[in-house]
């Protein structure tokens, strides 16, 4: 869970990009990492930890301070997952801590099936944390509008966005950086504003 | 999921102080207290030449991917690590439920030293974490003071 240290006046938080193999949250860090806006030395490496063909092994790392808000300094941590299937039990490491998800789906038709069984792994997974997507803020990313064969948003929304509270949901073309951005804050707005509402704060 | 208590200053300094007395008995280069999530809390010694934001995160996740390991090997866990290095090597000792201990020293010190000092930092850092779990929550810092209408933006595109 976030850490706010008092003796310094710093917040940090750990957002986790979750999704299906190949659906592109790698490609949304990269894409942070490449075109944030940070004062010098407020953006950290990108740290991957992938296979030779790229794909990703235990998680990709980007730590980013952001502006300064009234004396508190906002440190993020952004991670991926591996999408892969066969990565869960790492999937589960990474989640420890995680203070708000942004959930990649592909948009392609014929990648729905994994989109849903990738969304209802994170439901378990967190579960398994003694958390659930109801404490947890998150958010939905629909990620290669650009392909011929996306799927309606709506038809996403049907089978993603369909809890009881509907969250944020945003089309994007991550190669492109067009929706990532968008969708950082989103998720950077929603996980503060669940901090400032809790009376009392009971991280450190 | 029960996290880690809220620091106050004086935590901070109590950690500091038992990081700076490891470091100086063991003769170890830099020490963090690192959260489980990935997160630096605190840390002595020479860390100009190490990122220790990116070591904090790496060193959390390759410990909870041994206490996995560990797990399939039925063992309870592994209440430590050991990499050696050519020039550095990295020892990390579980704490507590939130907190771990990474202590970074020369390869050509011995790590029964470092474990040894380590094992005395762990119990301080762990009976401070206790004193800072117990605190009234009420001493709890007020974040109203953030105000999310000004995140919009909050990170921007170049």
């Amino acid at each position: 869970m976030a850490i706010i240290n008092q003796a310094t006046k710093e917040l940090q938080v750990k957002i986790v990009y979750y999704g299906p193999a190949m659906g592109g949250k790698t490609t949304n860090l990269v894409q942070v990492h490449d075109h944030v806006q940070t004062t010098q030395g407020n953006k950290g490496k990108l740290v991957s930890l992938a296979t030779s063909s790229d794909r990703t092994l235990f998680f990709d790392f980007l730590p980013i301070e952001a502006m300064t808000i009234k004396g508190f300094k906002t440190k993020f941590q952004l991670y991926t997952v591996p999408g892969q299937v066969i990565y869960n039990t790492t999937r589960q490491l990474v989640l420890r801590g995680v203070d708000g998800i942004v959930f990649v789906a592909d948009s392609q038709y014929e990648k729905m099936p994994e989109n849903v069984e990738s969304f209802q792994n994170l439901m378990e997974n967190l579960s398994s944390l003694k958390q659930n997507l109801g404490e947890i803020p998150y958010v939905l990313q629909y990620n290669k509008r650009d392909l011929p064969n996306a799927a309606p948003i709506e038809y996403m929304d049907f089978l993603l966005n369909n809890r009881d509270v509907q969250v944020p949901s945003f089309s994007a073309t991550a190669h492109k950086c067009e929706g990532v951005f968008e969708t950082l804050n989103m998720i950077t707005r929603m996980l503060l504003q669940k901090y400032i509402n809790q009376s009392v704060p009971q991280y450190a | 999921m029960a996290t880690l208590p809220q620091l106050i200053e004086d935590d901070i300094q109590q950690l500091d102080e038992a990081l700076r007395e490891l470091i100086a008995s063991a003769d170890a280069t830099a020490a963090l207290v690192i959260d489980k999530g990935g997160f630096l809390i605190a840390h002595q010694g020479d860390s100009c030449d190490f990122d220790l934001t990116t070591i904090a995160a790496l060193s959390s996740g390759a410990f909870m991917a041994n206490q996995t390991i560990a797990g399939l090997v039925n063992e309870t866990n592994f209440n430590s690590t050991y990499q050696q290095g050519e020039k550095f090597s990295l020892f990390v000792i579980n704490v507590d439920e939130h907190c771990m201990l990474v202590v970074i020293f020369k390869s050509q010190s011995g790590v029964g030293v470092v474990k040894y000092y380590a094992a005395a930092a762990v119990k301080r850092i762990a009976s401070q974490l206790v004193v800072a779990e117990e605190r009234a929550p009420g001493a709890g810092l007020d974040l109203s003071v953030l105000n999310t209408a000004e995140t919009g933006q909050f990170f921007r595109k170049k």
